[in-house]
């Protein structure tokens, strides 16, 4: 038996407000495998985006683990695992404002220490790729639209070279045309580069894109028929 | 180098925020600057001044002391009976000799006060009689002054009076040489080599008789008195064309007392170069062999306290300006920095979402505000050298003119620390300085440097503290 990509073990993971304590997840356990594309559907409130923080590093469970290639990602260092293993692409508060959609790229490149590449090349190719203009490279992120500023986001993320690829509603400004065109994106880093890609969408023309679909129900993970 | 890169991006891409952080570090960084020129320009004065005038210190006997040491009666070194206090209450010459020889003492004088009566041939300078029925007979004789060094009496280191003939007195004088004023020469007919007769200026107790002896004193210098006659009646030991100046020996012969080569002496005054080389020379007169609790030494700095009190003040403002200006400019910044931090979280959660470390997060906050604080330094050394002559000026204005005020309501009143009044006539008369010289000197900058960099990195790394407790995840996702 293989060790998974990333595996969730147990997890659970409650609020505490004042008197109030909130369990937002309830042993929820999954393995993730690479080359293959994830949607985490469920209706709001139900705890996708805690389970895509929990995942992707940017918080701990209250009970459980997430191990990335067997090993728990707090002993890893969630900063590290952030930083080497996993990119996540956010609803919003996505670009760093003061900077242009390149700037941007090759900023991520750098804290990520991305080797071997040349960085600002590299940053074209992939604002070219999700359909960035030369033009709306070198201008600040807010001049973009909200649906440019969403591809720039992703491009930073690609950039990153990373293992398994976050994204939280990642088409949800974009059009129809452009929207397909990420999942494209998004369904060859999979299957092409054999990278891990975890989606949490309410959309079913990208559910419909991914290799499996997951039900995030009253706290627990369940694989969808 | 990632973090120095985002500082850039991120100053010159919010180029009103940044001008405002400048701003505001330009006007901490001159207040401070100024405050810090306008101390040194004080203490450089104060140190001139220092050097200038000195600080006198006075000995003389204290009866009192001498009273409780049971020493009032005893005899001098000679066996001879020293009169109603006895000769422990003598100031000897020798000994203040000695102490003059002190390497702290810059200049040193003493004194004997005495008077003297006319005789058929050396006649008071009166131009106006004394009124009919006045009975001055008290007051018509001349007021003579025994001196060490004619060099050292105010009046002629201050240019009131001046040589016109012949020399002054000195250490070396002998002791019927005499200095009179050049109207008393022209009344009497005197030249220099020429030869004055005196009497003893002391009148006689009850049933003695007076001493009618002459004494005759040789005129070696002629001095012309800066002041003028009045054109009315003033007693004539008063008048200064009546002032002779002698030797302390001279003198004594005029009280009436035997002259000797240690001679008594009512006062004596060194100058020092500094107040507080006093101890020292307390040191050196009892190593000189001087009872101190007899023969107190005290010191007058009134002279340069004059000089430098409304500077010093000024300076003490500018001292309580720079420490209100660090903090209040520590706390303002430190509230910005703070609103910052608020106003970016997303960006810092973004950075923090990419595995950035939050030392560096911190590292970048500090390159930013301190580019900044560089700036404003050295925009603050091209300005507050201005600023703080202008304001500097004015501060010492208006303090020289509260003191020139307290002085005027001052004078006339007895200085308790110089009961003779003998300290503060051998002082020149001191003005406060009005004047400030503002220098900017590598120091300066290096201090306001040092100031402006500590109040940038205070003001970061206090509301920083908050940027470590961050979690990305409550900055970046909604918690579902």
């Amino acid at each position: 038996m293989t060790t998974p990509l990333l595996a969730l073990t147990d997890l659970t993971r409650t609020y505490s407000g004042g008197n109030r304590r909130r369990t937002v997840l309830k042993s929820v356990s999954y393995a993730f495998e690479s080359g293959r594309m994830y949607a985490i559907v469920g209706p709001s409130g139900s705890g996708k985006t805690t389970l895509l923080s929990l995942a992707s590093g940017l918080d701990s469970p209250t009970t459980g683990s997430v191990r990335f290639h067997g090993r728990d990602i707090a002993e890893l260092g969630l900063g590290t695992y952030r930083n080497r293993h996993a990119a996540t692409v956010f609803q919003s508060l996505n670009l760093l404002t003061y900077m242009n959609a390149v700037q941007n790229v090759t900023s991520a490149m750098e804290i990520t220490g991305v080797r071997g590449v040349r960085r600002r090349e590299r940053a074209h190719e992939l604002l070219d790729l999700l359909g960035i203009e030369p033009a709306d490279r070198t201008r600040r992120t807010l001049q973009l639209s909200g649906g440019q500023q969403q591809r720039v986001a992703i491009a930073r993320a690609l950039a990153c070279e990373v293992d398994i690829l976050f994204a939280d509603e990642p088409t949800g400004s974009l059009d129809h045309e452009t929207a397909a065109g990420i999942i494209e994106v998004f369904r060859k880093l999979a299957h092409d580069d054999g990278k891990c890609v975890i989606v949490v969408t309410h959309s079913k023309e990208v559910a419909n894109a991914c290799d499996e679909v997951l039900h995030l129900k009253r706290g627990k993970l369940v694989p969808q028929d | 180098m990632n973090l120095f890169k985002r500082a850039w991006w991120r100053l010159t891409g919010h180029p009103g925020k940044t001008l405002m952080l400048v701003g505001l570090f330009f006007v901490i960084c001159t207040l401070v600057l100024s405050g810090f020129l306008i101390r040194s320009a004080a203490a450089r004065a104060a140190d001139g001044a220092k050097k200038s005038v000195g600080a006198v210190a006075t000995m003389q006997l204290d009866v009192n002391a001498l009273i409780n040491s049971g020493k009032n009666n005893g005899t001098g070194p000679e066996g001879q009976r020293g009169g109603t206090i006895g000769s422990h209450g003598d100031l000897r010459r020798s000994l203040v000799n000695r102490i003059c020889a002190s390497s702290v003492v810059r200049r040193c004088n003493y004194t004997t006060d005495s008077g003297a009566f006319p005789t058929g041939s050396t006649k008071l300078y009166q131009p106006v009689p004394a009124p009919r029925g006045q009975d001055s007979r008290g007051t018509d004789l001349f007021k003579v002054d025994g001196i060490r060094d004619l060099k050292a009496v105010a009046a002629f280191r201050n240019g009131d009076a001046t040589l016109v003939a012949g020399h002054g007195i000195g250490p070396h004088s002998k002791r019927d040489e005499i200095v009179i004023e050049e109207r008393l020469a022209k009344r009497n007919g005197l030249k220099v080599g020429d030869t004055a007769k005196l009497k003893v200026g002391e009148l006689p107790a009850p049933g003695q008789q007076a001493d009618d002896r002459e004494h005759a004193f040789k005129v070696v210098g002629i001095y012309r008195s800066g002041t003028a006659d009045t054109g009315s009646y003033v007693p004539a030991m008063v008048d200064p064309a009546n002032q002779i100046y002698a030797t302390p020996d001279g003198a004594s012969t005029l009280l009436g007392k035997g002259a000797g080569a240690d001679g008594v002496l009512k006062q004596a005054t060194f100058t020092l170069d500094d107040p507080k080389d006093l101890d020292r020379l307390k040191k050196d007169a009892e190593a000189a062999g001087a009872d101190l609790e007899i023969f107190p030494l005290s010191i007058n700095d009134k002279q340069y306290q004059t000089l430098v009190g409304p500077i010093t003040k000024t300076a003490d403002f500018a001292t309580v300006t720079v420490w209100l200006v660090a903090v209040a400019g520590t706390v303002i910044l430190a509230l910005i920095v703070a609103s910052n931090l608020r106003e970016r979280r997303g960006e810092l959660g973004i950075l923090l979402s990419l595995g950035e470390k939050k030392p560096k997060l911190l590292g970048q906050h500090l390159v930013e505000v301190v580019a900044c604080a560089v700036l404003a330094i050295g925009l603050a050394g091209v300005c507050s050298q201005f600023l703080s002559q202008a304001v500097g000026d004015r501060l010492l204005a208006s303090e020289v003119s509260t003191a020139n005020q307290a002085a005027a309501n001052e004078a006339g009143r007895r200085d308790p620390s110089d009961p003779t009044g003998m300290a503060k006539k051998d002082q020149l008369e001191a003005k406060p300085i009005d004047a400030m010289d503002v220098r900017l000197g590598s120091a300066d900058i290096a201090k306001v440097g040092i100031t402006g960099l500590g109040i940038a990195a205070l003001a970061t790394c206090i509301p920083g503290a908050r940027v470590l407790r961050l979690n990305p995840r409550d900055i970046l996702t909604k918690g579902d």
